[in-house]
């Protein structure tokens, strides 16, 4: 993994920013599943601060292990395998926090997360924001930056989704939207105005 | 599990470095009172050989119980003289500051019921006749030996268990113990396991079985103690060793390789390959320290576990655990697979319990559990060590 470069955003900050509002949308004593749990932070937060119960599934033993340390349960595999195991509605509430973009067939994922879960929550990066399209614009290659870390050529494939598109999505899919969460260019506070050019991050609450 | 060939003697007694449990012993626990098998079949009393590593404390709640594997015993660390060939069948994983750390946990581990490495079983004598049980031994199942070993427990004084662990027949033990203790256990760890072996471990096991009791000596159990069917515990033990295994590790430690005396155009049934000499080797190690009548009711043990059909459903066998529970399989485990060890963890959690699913990549079979590995140190550790105090180490 490389370090991104300095950048007056850290990461630290970004990585905890939807921490607050998912933390939000959570109720206490709730079953909650988090789909790329990577180290399982965000499922510690919640686990103290809302006693959830909590599940995380991610790809690598090294990040179970971590999750297993702090007490979570984790499960190594394949997220889709992990959710056909559940009947439906067994989760109060699955998180897909920076996961959709990287996944093969995020429709399937994201349609048994609503088979298995009562509600969905969805955090993305915008890649519709203003500096993304100025980028590709101007430089006419593949977006480094802080966020986007990696070249073409040692990432996941990546979906470049934006606002509109999962809105598009969850239109086409009869998908209801109960909340949003659109945040500016820092990612912390709320962007009413032209999300899709001006908002850098989106976070979505959905339901069947 | 495997037996590993010869290596050059040690020339000196061991080192017995700090992080090693050191010189052990063994000990009996003698229950003096009828136990009744899940058969409904009745011994007067039995046995069981035990070792124990490190203190039980004061609230006497840090107890951990390893649980043996079909061919293992009660010797899973340490050494039993200086000059022992090999320390305890898990010495990797638990002494002082490993894995499984003796400063703070006070580690139990006895050999099963129905086993023979000093614990009642077919092969020891009825106390009122004087006469070896052989095939008059009650069967024996994962159940029986669960119980058993709770037994020993309650006499050791452990009022409760930090944590129970096992790999193959040893996660089942594992299982069963937060089943049917479910206050008394607090964290499993069952590594390389089933809630039901499949029709090709059964099938296994089965060819193993045939060759001892296909073995004339084998004399439907009734043989003398130096005697027995040694021909057919040895081919029985050759065929399972393959099962422990891979193709791959096989592949990577014999090759084609040749015996150094084997004559190239050798047209005989000799050993040629290094691979059969290996085999020839294991099932001789195994003969001196095993019993065949054992061998047939252990696996016997193993073959009629199953969870699901015991309890109704796997959901409804894991209802009354309130232990937290680790499953780990092993990527070229052919014999419980992993795909069997990740159905423990989704059943735990459909029952709502804290359960979680890690999965090593090796390529060493069903033997993995036992393999030395950095990554599979620090799941144990953290697992173990999670929610609890730092360790304070007084020793300079």
């Amino acid at each position: 993994m490389k370090t991104a470069p300095p950048a007056p955003l850290g990461q630290a900050v970004k990585r905890t920013v939807d921490m607050e509002i998912i933390g939000g949308w959570v109720e206490p004593h709730t079953r909650v599943l988090d789909l790329g749990c990577g180290s399982g932070v965000l499922l510690d937060y919640l686990a103290q601060t809302k006693k959830i119960s909590a599940i995380g599934v991610d790809l690598d033993f090294a990040q179970i292990t971590t999750c297993v340390g702090r007490g979570l349960s984790a499960y190594q595999g394949d997220m889709i395998a992990f959710m056909r195991a559940f009947p439906e509605k067994h989760f109060d509430r699955v998180i897909c926090s920076r996961t959709v973009h990287e996944l093969a067939d995020p429709s399937s994922v994201i349609l048994e997360a609503l088979r298995v879960g009562r509600a969905l929550t969805v955090g993305f990066v915008n890649h519709g924001f203003w500096k993304n399209r100025f980028n590709t614009l101007v430089q006419g290659r593949k977006i480094r930056n802080e966020i986007y870390t990696t070249a073409w050529f040692e990432s996941r494939p990546e979906n470049p989704v934006t606002i509109d598109d999962f809105e598009h999505f969850c239109a086409a899919k009869n998908i209801r939207i109960a909340r949003r969460a659109h945040l500016s260019a820092n990612w912390h506070t709320p962007c009413h105005l032209l999300p899709n050019l001006l908002a850098g991050y989106a976070l979505y609450d959905l339901a069947r | 599990m495997t037996d590993e060939p010869e290596k050059s003697p040690p020339t000196a007694a061991h080192d017995l470095s700090a992080d090693d449990v050191g010189l052990v012993v063994a000990r009996d626990f003698v229950h003096r009172q009828p136990f009744t098998f899940k058969s409904g079949q009745v011994i007067p009393e039995f046995s069981l050989r035990y070792e124990t590593y490190g203190k039980l404390n004061a609230t006497r709640n840090n107890a951990i119980l390893i649980c043996h594997a079909l061919s293992g015993d009660h010797h899973c660390a340490g050494w039993h003289t200086p000059n022992d060939r090999k320390p305890g069948w898990w010495n990797n994983l638990i002494g002082p500051g490993k894995a499984v750390d003796t400063r703070r946990f006070f580690v139990v581990c006895a050999n099963v019921l129905g086993g023979c490495q000093g614990s009642t079983g077919p092969a020891s004598s009825h106390p009122e006749t004087g006469q070896p049980y052989a095939l008059r031994f009650p069967f024996v199942t994962i159940l029986d030996m669960v119980r058993a070993q709770k037994l020993l427990l309650d006499h050791l004084g452990v009022t409760e268990l930090h944590g129970a662990i096992g790999g193959s027949m040893g996660g089942m033990q594992a299982l069963l113990f937060a089943i049917e203790f479910p206050r008394f256990v607090h964290r499993i760890l069952a590594m390389a396991t089933t809630a039901r072996e499949s029709a090709q471990a059964i099938a296994f096991n089965e060819v193993g079985r045939q060759a001892i009791m296909q073995d004339l000596a084998w004399n439907r159990g009734d043989y003398p103690k130096e005697g027995g069917p040694k021909v057919g515990l040895a081919i029985a033990r050759m065929m399972a060793h393959i099962t422990y295994v891979s193709d791959a590790s096989m592949d990577r430690k014999f090759g084609r390789r040749k015996k150094e005396n084997a004559p190239s155009d050798a047209y005989n049934f000799d050993v040629q390959f290094e691979v059969e000499s290996y085999l020839r080797h294991q099932g001789q190690t195994f003969i001196n320290r095993f019993d065949a009548n054992s061998y047939l009711y252990i696996t016997r043990a193993l073959d009629q576990f199953d969870l699901a059909q015991a309890y109704g459903s796997l959901e409804n066998a894991f209802r009354p655990v309130t232990a937290e529970s680790l499953v780990v399989g092993f990527t070229s485990d052919w014999l419980f697979p992993p795909e069997q060890n990740r159905q423990l963890a989704l059943a735990l959690l459909r029952s709502g319990k804290s359960a979680s699913y890690a999965e090593l990549s090796t390529d060493l079979g069903h033997d993995s559990f036992l393999l030395e590995s950095e990554e599979l140190y620090a799941l144990v550790r953290q697992f173990l060590e999670r929610g609890q105090p730092p360790t304070v180490d007084h020793s300079l």
